[in-house]
């Protein structure tokens, strides 16, 4: 929900400022282009060519672990210390920091899951130009050039990846002001003025300056210093009327990356923008900075409200990905030596054998930490999950519940209304799990408190839910009203827990409730604290099915710059300038951990975030925030989620419907039958927005979306499947065609169709009054079969799909299978002992693999291993099912009720062994005109050894 | 009745409590009958008899499963003894919650479930008691409303009726005064026309004789006495002295009063010399005669304005009037004495105020009041469109678009403002309670509710 502008007296003013221009969309004037962001400026000014470092050979140290070696610039003579690591798994660590900073640079903490476990390096060969080492056992080799300083990583003869080798490595050292008089930026006149005294300050007197540098250690490097350039916005800058004091001066970092051979990069989310990254040149860069961006626009390289510094690269052969850890202000350009050209341009490229090979170009540029880079070098995408799994963790593992459908909006006005849309869902028996409640429902937009009259009785309203075997979430944003009376605000402000300004008082901003106040989720003790105030005695009116919702975390400040908190403001030893990216994942760390340890650690936590970074994966669900009733806001809710799943964060959703503004009806179905295929599932509202509870639209648009729910309903075991294999692995959930087809570039740049797992194929109807659509069917070898009609269509060709209003294209790969219950009840917890119908797709061969995963649904006992992991298989006519986990234990009640064999032949008899070695016949139905084949009622336990065989 | 029902009830719960038959009506007991096989009721398939409720779905209908939870288009019948059947779908069959008030529902399920049928069923027949004794005294209440509706329809006619006599009469009045004035304003026309012609001509002494004796003549007698010439003549030398008893009877030459002709010889001579005595100056009136005819024609045109004003509000009382009669006050009037009341409700921080077929406004603890709407129209159910009001166009919303508020009128026994709910911003909805909204249907209904 929520934004900036919608209160009060700013609201009206852009409302008008909205209504004279004629257009809905974000006001683009409130955020920084890279021009207004003074580093990105200067950094960006640096065109590609000679690079001023240099690696100093002569102070290489090999250790079993590392290579550390410094670099030096011959322009300023500051020294860098390199180190690099070879990690396992195939990952190089490139960091890259100052010798002897003034101060230390802030190193992000909290996202690696643990100090990356490394391998030994081994030096190849050395002479005075540079070095090359062994990277593991593979043939891959990194060579580090010395003159100009460059970094290449081979493997045989083939460059992987280049690092500076355009020359781009920039590293602001810190340093001391110059200017040391008095020296107030307050207008432009004052700023101008200041621009000449400071130049004839620097020039009559430089020996003034000099003399307070008194550390003897910058002595020597001080003296040879050149004349260091002092440009505008180093020391001080403005945006708009907020000025950003910047008592460290400049500290940006920025290095460039190479990848040859590679025209497709993705994923450094969150931008609303096409799966397949798009190159920079004639824009600004994609910006990584969480905002609270009000009306987002489509298409742009903006930042948005999470920020995952993650990009892979992939080509027919190759998958790598590049991890920048920094949590600073980040901007990523892109160039290619292809973008240019058109499909016919190279073609003829290719004719004339004048092709050059095609290059991406890579740039990174941030505020201030270090250069801190992780080069995940595949070779297959998911070797690169896996790796990047590695180092951050994995999704994960939701209450089954959560994967059902969620009903939002702003706001569920009291518990009567509540109630009443509980009875709606029964009376037109539509599924849900979970009702949520926005800001309204708190006293005062105090958090963890309930409106005194429209929620006098919680705990009456949560049990009447829980009767139900249904669960609400209620919102808990992280600005703090400043109110005497308020206990939370007084236990942070007298334990000292809030975020400071850059005077030492506590940091006051303007968010819903008014003046406020934004804990410093930085400091342990703070987030210790934050997650003890959600054990059930703290959080009066909380139930073990009550979950929460972290909205606003950003942080979103109104009156800050760019609707976001000042850069100066202090978090401990750190500007907001150096940690800004991170504060949405430690307050979703902190909430979820509270929740977490309300129930002892037993139960699984469920928290929705608006912002995250890299490790949020972790913690919980995100979605796309404030999207828009609009067609191009259902399509681009695609390539938005996939390129969140590509870098590890699979629990990803748009609201249903558009938060703002109104949709027409048939928008509304076609994104209830979208979002019923996308992990997060939630429909949700403006406050100012006409209700759009799924029955208020006529009896057959009800029956639309409760078909597309009870479709989801019915495939939450696969989900849920996907979902534990997503926390094995770090696999996407929801993934790109290419993940699956890496060979096939026809798949690589779609983003209106997209897998779930490996084995559904989901192409969302997303055009307005569509009749029809064409779906790409990846796979020559594949066959793939219409999940509704159970129509088989071979793989590898463009399919033209008629549609209906009622049409969800959706396939199931030959080869695999899918276990369905077609039960579908108002939650998934009524469905938690029905029985399953297994969906056995044959290929080609004749084969068909799939898996059966079954525990509790909500608690954290699978890691105790009390689970079923079941491969199920179907070879040589035998379907069978073994135990893939032979020393978890569990039991379940369901049952085997229904297998669907699809482009099955007609068998003259069916027997059933079960573990008891009984053998049974079993009944069944040939559809000859469908090649499909039913097994009627099986009937043995899904958990349990069995064998099926066709004769 | 209720007997009969449940001695029905009694009789086939023994079928109910065999597995084949579980979650069916007796009207579906028919298809039922144990044989060696079963149509699904669709007739699209025929099953062996085991196969039915046997917990996995063979026909397409759900036919074949009443009792369980094997199919998806399923429905399981409750019997509910004590209280209302009714069937649900069949997903809430063993699904852990009771559904069913006789826990028929749950017979597969770790819930524990409790038969509370003749206690919902009691309450549901107190219920239905205090409904059918709202509904009598809200129908008898109603029928009083609608007696006094009719009378004051009548009344209002009557008044209208009235107005319109009175509209008539003025209408009359109008015409005459229109008339007078009319005639007054040619006079003066007249006149005017008559002094600019005897200005240049012969008859301008003559004239001028008689417009100056008019001009004495205050009381139009035809004589000037003593009197008249004190309030109207001055001497030219100090015009502030009033003339003295004696000074007028001199320049009437002696007599207490003269006629034109004597006039002529005695004043008017004077009055031509000009060195003795004139003519008071009165402002704008060098000439009796126009003098006269102006006020003569100021006076009409002011009666014909009182007239026309009066007129006016007749009329703007007849069309206010029309305007409320034209309101659709139910077929027996019985809304109509809704009008011009209106009914509060505070819910949270907010007064609600409703005025029937006029306005509906909100008003807030700082005391500043909103319109939620004006009166817009009836937007019941086509079955009864009374059951529904539309107020729109209220204030203007920051989304645009304007407030407006539904209200749903329900039977009671006394009018009053029941419930206000802002669903989504900017639009209301309201519960009104009021006698005149009870149907003698509903009672019909109460009567039948099976038990």
């Amino acid at each position: 929900m929520a934004t900036f502008a919608e209160r009060m007296v700013p609201v009206l003013v852009l409302w008008l400022a909205v209504c004279l221009t004629g257009t809905w969309a974000v006001d683009r004037g409130n955020f920084k282009t890279c021009d207004q962001s003074s580093f990105c400026k200067r950094q960006r000014a640096l065109k590609p060519g000679e690079s001023p470092y240099r690696a100093l050979l002569e102070t290489m140290e090999l250790t079993n672990t590392r290579l550390t070696l410094q670099l030096i610039n011959d322009n300023n003579k500051v020294r860098l210390l390199l180190e690099l690591y070879r990690l396992q798994g195939n990952i190089t660590r490139v960091k890259i920091n100052e010798l002897k900073p003034l101060k230390p640079r802030y190193e992000v903490p909290d996202v690696l899951i643990r100090e990356p476990p490394t391998e030994p390096l081994s030096l190849l060969s050395q002479d005075e130009n540079g070095v090359v080492l062994s990277l593991g056992s593979e043939s891959q080799r990194v060579i580090i050039s010395a003159r100009p300083f460059r970094l290449d990583i081979m493997e045989g003869s083939d460059v992987l990846m280049s690092l500076n080798s355009r020359g781009l490595l920039t590293f602001e050292h810190l340093r001391m002001r110059k200017d040391t008089f008095s020296y107030k930026v307050t207008s432009t006149v004052a700023s101008v003025w200041d621009n000449i005294k400071r130049v004839f300050s620097s020039q009559a007197d430089p020996e003034a300056d000099k003399k307070e540098e008194t550390d003897p250690a910058n002595q020597a490097e001080t003296t040879k210093e050149e004349e260091e350039k002092v440009e505008d916005g180093m020391w001080e800058e403005m945006f708009k009327s907020h000025s950003d004091s910047k008592p460290n001066g400049p500290s940006a970092i920025s290095l460039d990356f190479s990848l040859p051979g590679v025209e497709h990069v993705y994923g450094i989310p969150e931008h609303a923008d096409t799966l397949r990254l798009k190159t920079t040149e004639n824009g600004d860069p994609y910006r990584l900075y969480n905002l609270d961006v009000f009306q987002y626009e489509l298409y742009n390289p903006m930042a948005l409200y999470g920020a995952v510094p993650v990009m892979l690269a992939h080509n027919t052969q190759r998958t790598t990905g590049i991890f920048w850890l920094n949590a600073a202000e980040t901007w990523v350009d892109i160039s290619s030596n292809t973008a240019g050209k058109t499909v016919f341009g190279k073609m003829l490229d290719y004719v004339q054998g004048s092709s050059e090979t095609p290059q991406t170009d890579v740039r990174w540029i941030s505020e201030s930490g270090i250069i801190d880079v992780f080069l995940m070098l595949g070779p297959t995408p998911k070797d690169v999950f896996s790796q990047y799994a590695s180092l951050t963790g994995t999704q994960s593992f939701p209450p089954l519940a959560s994967l059902g459908y969620h009903q939002c909006r702003w706001n569920y006005n009291d518990q009567e209304d509540v109630q009443s849309v509980d009875a709606g869902f029964d009376e037109h028996d539509i599924p849900y799990d979970f009702i949520w409640l926005d800001i309204e429902h708190t006293d005062g937009k105090r958090y963890f408190t309930w409106d005194p009259h429209k929620f006098a009785t919680p705990k009456e309203m949560l049990q009447g839910l829980k009767d139900k075997k249904r669960k609400l979430v209620a919102i808990v944003d992280p600005h703090i009203k400043i109110d005497s009376n308020y206990k939370i605000h007084n236990e942070i402000r007298s334990r000292g827990f809030y975020v400071k300004n850059k005077d030492g008082g506590d940091y006051e901003g303007w968010c819903w409730p008014g003046s406020a106040g934004y804990p410093d989720f930085f400091r342990a003790d703070m987030r210790a604290w934050w997650a003890s105030m959600f054990a059930y005695d703290k959080y009066e009116g909380s139930m073990e099915n009550m979950y929460t919702w972290n909205d606003m975390n950003e942080p979103s400040v109104f009156n800050g710059p760019e609707v976001t908190m000042h850069k100066d403001a202090v978090h401990g030893a750190w500007e907001n300038r150096d940690v800004h990216n991170l504060y949405g994942l430690y307050v979703q760390m902190a909430t979820a951990d509270g929740l977490t340890q309300r129930s002892g650690g037993v139960e699984r936590p469920f928290v929705l975030s608006r912002a995250f970074f890299a490790g949020s994966q972790r913690y919980g669900a995100v979605w796309t925030g404030d999207n828009a009733a609009e067609w191009d806001h259902l399509k681009i809710s695609i390539p938005m989620c996939l390129s969140l799943g590509l870098v590890g964060m699979s629990f990803c959703g748009a609201d249903i419907g558009g938060f703002f503004k109104t949709p027409s009806t048939e928008l509304l179905v076609r994104w209830y039958q979208t979002g019923a295929y996308q992990p997060f599932f939630r429909a949700h509202a403006h406050l100012d927005t006409p209700r759009r509870e799924p029955w208020l639209f006529g009896p057959e648009n009800t029956a639309l979306i409760r078909e597309a729910i009870r479709q989801r309903y019915a495939l939450l075991p696969y989900w849920y499947q996907q979902f534990y294999h997503a926390h094995r692995t770090g696999d996407p959930i929801m993934r790109p065609l290419w993940v699956e087809y890496p060979q096939d570039p026809a798949t690589f740049a779609v983003d209106d169709e997209y897998l779930i797992g490996r084995d559904l194929l989901v192409h969302p109807v997303t055009e307005e009054g569509a009749r029809g659509l064409t779906a790409y069917l990846p796979g020559k070898d594949e066959v793939w079969f219409d999940v509704h009609t159970f129509q088989k269509h071979n793989g590898a060709q463009n399919l033209y799909i008629p549609v209906t209003m009622s049409s969800i294209p959706v396939f199931q790969r030959g080869g695999s299978i899918i276990p369905r219950k077609v039960r579908v009840r108002r939650s998934s917890e009524c469905m938690e002992h029905d029985p399953y119908t297994l969906y056995v797709a044959l290929n080609l061969q004749r084969t068909a693999e799939g898996e059966l995963y079954i525990d509790d649904g909500h608690t954290f006992n699978y890691e105790r291993k009390e689970f079923i992991h079941r491969r199920l298989s179907f070879a040589k006519n035998i379907l069978s099912s073994v135990n893939l986990a032979p020393d978890a234990q569990f039991t379940t009640r369901s049952w085997i009720e229904r297998v669907v064999i699809l482009g099955a032949s007609k068998p003259s008899k069916v027997t059933l062994k079960t573990a008891d070695g009984q053998d049974s016949q079993l009944e069944f139905d040939f559809d000859a005109s469908m090649s499909v084949l039913t097994l009627r009622k099986p009937g043995m336990n899904a958990g349990a050894d069995w064998t099926v065989m066709l004769q | 009745m209720r007997f009969q029902v449940l001695v029905a009830a009694v009789f086939w719960s023994g079928f109910v409590d065999s597995r084949k038959v579980r979650g069916i009506s007796s009207s579906y007991k028919r298809f039922y009958k144990e044989r060696k096989s079963f149509l699904c009721i669709d007739g699209s398939k025929i099953i062996p008899f085991e196969q039915v409720n046997d917990d996995y779905c063979d026909c397409e209908d759900g036919s074949d499963e009443p009792g369980t939870s094997a199919c998806p288009r399923g429905r399981f019948y409750c019997t509910n003894l004590g209280f209302r059947p009714h069937y649900i779908p069949s997903s809430r069959v063993n699904d852990g919650i009771c559904d069913c008030c006789d826990a028929s529902d749950e017979y597969n399920s770790p819930a524990h479930c409790q038969n509370t049928c003749w206690n919902l069923g009691q309450k549901e027949r107190a219920y239905v008691e205090g409904q059918m004794r709202t509904l009598d005294e809200g129908l008898r209440l109603k029928q009083q409303l609608i007696e006094e509706g009719v009378l004051l329809w009548r009344e209002k006619q009557a008044q209208l009726r009235e107005l319109q006599q009175v509209a008539e009469d003025l209408q009359i009045k109008l015409e005459e005064h229109r008339r007078r004035k009319h005639e007054a304003e040619r006079l003066k026309e007249q006149t005017l026309k008559a002094l600019e012609a005897g200005d240049s001509g012969l008859r301008h002494q003559n004239r001028t004789v008689t417009s100056i004796f008019q001009l004495l003549d205050s009381d139009k007698d035809g004589s000037i006495t003593v009197d008249e010439v004190k309030a109207k003549v001055v001497l030219v030398h100090d015009e502030e002295r009033l003339l003295s008893e004696d000074e007028a009877l001199g320049l009437l030459g002696g007599g207490h009063q003269i006629d034109l002709t004597k006039f002529r010889r005695t004043l008017w001579d004077v009055l031509t010399r000009g060195d003795s005595v004139k003519i008071k100056d009165t402002p704008g009136s060098d000439d009796p005669h126009l003098e006269a005819a102006d006020k003569a024609a100021e006076w009409e045109a002011t009666n014909l304005k009182k007239v026309e004003e009066a007129y006016e509000t007749v009329n703007m009382e007849i069309s206010d009037l029309r305007k409320k009669l034209a309101i659709d006050y139910g077929t027996d009037w019985e809304f109509l004495f809704l009008n011009s009341q209106c009914y509060k409700l505070q819910v949270y921080e907010y007064i609600y105020t409703l005025c029937p077929f006029n306005q509906v406004t909100q008003k807030n603890t700082a005391g500043t009041e909103v319109s939620l709407g004006t009166w817009g129209m009836w937007a019941g159910t086509p079955k009864n469109q009374y059951s529904q009001m539309v107020y729109e166009n209220g204030e203007p919303c920051w989304q645009g678009g304007s407030r407006t508020t539904t209200v749903t009128l329900t039977c009671g026994t006394e009018t009053a403002l029941r419930s206000v709910k802002e669903p989504s911003k900017c639009q209301y909805i309201m519960d009104f309670q009021t006698p005149v909204a009870c149907q003698p249907v509903l009672k019909q209904r109460g009567v039948h509710s099976e038990l």
